[in-house]
């Protein structure tokens, strides 16, 4: 620093006059915004965050065996598998009093049955595990931007980085964020230069992803011959679609995951439903119609296609292991823009 | 000896705890900071913050606290003065404090901490835990001391003789040799193995006190003093426990009995027994939450042998708490301080835009203490604050330079750039910029840096006029992060 600009930075002290401004005539005094009142404001969770948290509490992290529901369903199963185990051990004593060699034959199918259920069951667990640990770190990444808080930042950007270890094409973006751990970098910047680096990305598969969803369900709705065949179509492809989410975002979920998925989806659907009034259900009616009115079957295409992309963007928010902060939420017109500019310029 | 009272010391103290248990006592925070840190401001401010809850709307009470989550979820129903627990220790003089902030033209910053003193805060909510919820109550013992007392801790494990040395050795610094002159010259005059003479002993407790209070001038700003009551004496004043000095004595050499030396050793052994115990006993053992408040600004005026020798009070200070996670066992018995906040207080005299090198700065003066108290399950935490706000923020422009400045009152006498106050002018004032490397603070010998070589000059302000609530009571006062702190502190008791 050059001795002018040094002394340029030299503590210094303007007299004011009453009408709060300079007493010198050379200096000009300006009241700047109160700072802690943004600070206070930014501790605040936003109200995106706060309904995704409430879904993923519905579904994904819900806990289990603490409703009566729960208990309704264990003990019922409890009884099936008494009956089974019945069944399977009046069958193998059926099978040897035909022929011995008949009953080891039943026998050692049974055994490999009970290991592969076993390994099943085993998988299951862990994937809804896999899935609670996520969404548990969506909150916890979501605390630890609003507190500013640099320890847990960076404790859970190791857990983050730990997630996409298996996916080579995140080399980068995971050397870069490891490196930033180390160094003095302020909690909420770390947590945006991940999500800038890392999470965007996959953003873009996943958006890719529900528009090639949206796209199909729209085209087969409109040249299907059945209702039937276009309501199983659209079922099959949002299931996929929910499925292939959570995976490209780090879950792997099974059959009881993907149950815990589409609870928090539907429950993320109803709790956003309301405030997506202004966004996209307009656009969602203004399309539906104009494409009405140019033929009732491309309509329903167009809505089905529609309603896809806003399953596949609750999806989104709810798989996705950090909360939208320095990355805009995308809405239906940003995934499914084909869906609404058609409409337009058809016009 | 040395064995069986630290026995006793350990059972008294988990007697006292069980007590505690048997009889409910509410959370005991602890509040404390060298002096001039602003302990008297902060349990004030906090006070009076929250017994001031009613008397704002649901929206201005919002903006109050936001970080406060109770507060600012709309819990927090009712906050009032208590009955304190314990009878024989003095009630901290709320109202005074209150009074001395908020007198209109009058108003000035309360008179400092010069004993323990406590204060019981009740606080009504609802609990949204679960099972737990509903409405609760939380009392909450505010618990002041002066930070200087602290100091004395470290002092139930010296021996006369080596404390005589470790504070003859730091005399000689370089920083401190100028300040310890007349004490030096005077230890010349005497020796250990002369015979008693009450004069002599009166005559060396002065000078050397006189000495410890001229580091602790804001000239200098010096931090590591002990014995604490030296400087601030409370009742005991004059009494022989408080009439002894430090001599050059061997270390395992025997005083002649009679001798000057063994009656200085005398009155430090009941220094530290009826001095220094008792407080451990009573009132520092008993901390759940503990909040140090670091006057990090005055230090970094004065200079970095300044600044180091705060890091060294301030390490000294914390291998006195006993700091760990804590479970029902240790409530029960031992009970442990598993939270402590670490804040730099009068953060309203710099730009918010400095604030997260303050925090740095702060950091890297607790670092050991920090690395400490976390090793054994502890949460610490250091933050900038404001118990009371006493600056706007403006942006000056001078010719070509813009300059992020913070605008206010300043005191009657603070001079900056050349200006010197009279109290009444308002002012905006650019305090120069902190370092970004915290380590640079630390580098030097500098000490009492003249205001026109510095390169920042933090002025302190006069408190802020307090604004009228609609009951006529003063509304409370801007702060800044207090929330924070209480949300920290005891933000998982109010869940």
């Amino acid at each position: 620093m050059s001795d002018a600009a040094r002394s340029a930075r030299r503590p210094r002290a303007f007299i004011l006059d009453d009408g709060k401004g300079a007493r010198a005539p050379d200096v000009e005094i300006e009241a700047q915004d109160d700072a802690y009142e943004h600070e206070a404001l930014a501790a605040d969770l936003p109200p995106d965050e706060v309904a995704v948290e409430q879904a993923q509490k519905r579904g994904i992290a819900a806990r289990a065996l603490l409703s009566w529901a729960g208990v309704f369903w264990s003990a019922l199963g409890g009884l099936v598998t008494l009956a089974l185990g019945l069944w399977f051990d009046a069958l193998i004593e059926g099978l040897y009093a035909r022929a011995p060699a008949l009953g080891w034959v039943g026998l050692a199918l049974l055994a490999v049955a009970a290991l592969a259920l076993l390994v099943l069951a085993t998988r299951e667990a862990l994937a809804v595990f896999r899935q609670k640990r996520i969404a548990a770190m969506h909150a916890a990444i979501a605390a630890a931007r609003a507190k500013d808080d640099r320890d847990a930042a960076r404790a859970l950007m190791q857990q983050l980085i730990g997630l996409y270890e298996r996916r080579p094409e995140t080399a980068r973006a995971r050397a870069q964020v490891l490196d930033l751990t180390r160094e003095i970098v302020d909690g909420r910047d770390l947590i945006d230069i991940a999500e800038r680096g890392l999470m965007h990305p996959l953003d873009e598969r996943v958006q890719r992803e529900i528009a090639g969803a949206a796209k199909r369900v729209s085209v087969v709705t409109a040249i299907s011959p059945r209702a039937i065949l276009d309501v199983l179509f659209v079922m099959a492809q949002t299931a996929r679609l929910i499925r292939r989410i959570s995976e490209i975002y780090g879950g792997r979920p099974g059959f009881l995951g993907f149950l815990r998925l589409v609870k928090s989806v539907g429950a993320h659907l109803a709790i956003t439903g309301g405030m997506a009034v202004g966004d996209s259900l307009v656009q969602q009616i203004v399309g539906h119609g104009i494409a009405a009115r140019l033929s009732a079957r491309l309509g329903e295409g167009v809505l089905n296609g529609l309603l896809t992309a806003r399953v596949g963007i609750s999806a989104m928010s709810v798989c996705r292991p950090m909360p939208f902060s320095v990355e805009k939420p995308p809405g239906v017109s940003d995934v499914a823009p084909f869906l609404l500019s058609r409409g337009k310029s058809d016009a | 000896m040395p064995l069986f009272s630290d026995l006793a010391l350990e059972a008294s103290i988990a007697a006292r705890s069980l007590a505690d248990y048997v009889t409910g006592k509410g959370l005991r925070l602890g509040v404390t900071g060298l002096s001039r840190a602003g302990k008297t401001v902060f349990i004030t401010a906090l006070v009076h913050n929250l017994t001031r809850i009613g008397s704002l709307t649901v929206a201005d009470s919002r903006r109050q606290m936001p970080v406060f989550r109770v507060w600012a979820d709309g819990r927090l129903t009712r906050a009032a003065l208590d009955a304190q627990p314990d009878d024989a220790v003095p009630r901290f003089a709320y109202e005074d404090h209150l009074a001395a902030l908020t007198a209109g033209e009058d108003r000035h910053w309360p008179q400092s901490t010069r004993r323990i003193s406590e204060l019981r805060i009740t606080l009504e909510f609802e609990s949204k835990a679960g099972w737990r919820g509903g409405p609760s109550t939380l009392p909450i013992d505010i618990v002041d001391y002066p930070g200087e007392w602290l100091l004395d801790l470290p002092l139930l494990g010296k021996s006369y003789a080596q404390w005589s040395r470790e504070t003859l050795e730091a005399s000689s610094s370089a920083a401190r040799a100028m300040l310890a002159k007349d004490w030096r010259g005077f230890l010349t005059t005497i020796s250990a193995e002369e015979p008693a003479d009450e004069n002599k002993a009166r005559k060396a407790a002065e000078i050397f006190t006189a000495y410890l209070r001229a580091c602790r001038e804001d000239r200098y700003s010096l931090s590591t003093l002990p014995p604490g009551r030296f400087l601030m004496p409370g009742d005991m004043e004059g009494s022989p426990a408080l009439t002894f000095a430090p001599l050059p004595v061997a270390e395992g050499a025997d005083l002649p009995a009679g001798s000057l030396g063994a009656m200085m050793e005398r009155r430090y052994e009941a220094y530290r027994t009826h001095v220094v115990r008792p407080f451990f006993r009573d009132h520092f053992a008993r901390l759940d939450r503990q909040i140090v408040l670091v006057d990090a600004l005055a230090a970094l005026n004065s200079g970095p042998a300044a600044v180091r020798d705060l890091e060294t009070a301030l390490t000294d200070i914390l291998t006195a708490f006993r700091a760990g996670s804590s479970s029902l066992l240790s409530t029960i018995f031992r009970p442990r301080i598993d939270r402590i906040l670490f804040a730099a207080t009068k953060a309203d005299h710099l730009h918010h835009t400095s604030h997260d090198r303050l925090e740095a700065i702060l950091q890297h003066l607790t670092g050991r203490a920090i690395a400490r108290a976390q090793g054994v399950g502890a949460t610490v935490d250091v933050i900038a604050l404001a118990a009371v706000r006493a600056t706007r923020e403006a942006s000056v422009r001078q010719g070509r330079d813009m300059l992020d400045a913070i605008a206010g009152i300043p005191m009657a006498g603070e001079t900056i750039g050349g200006e010197t106050f009279d109290g009444r002018t308002e002012a905006a004032i650019f305090p120069g910029e902190l370092p970004a490397d915290p380590q640079s603070v630390f580098r030097g010998d500098a000490l009492a840096t003249p205001a026109g070589e510095a390169e920042w000059r933090f002025a302190r302000f006069r408190p802020p006029v307090a604004m009228i609530a609609a009951d006529g009571r003063p509304a409370p006062l801007p702060h800044i992060r207090l929330d924070r702190a209480l949300e920290f502190l005891l933000g998982d008791k109010l869940a």
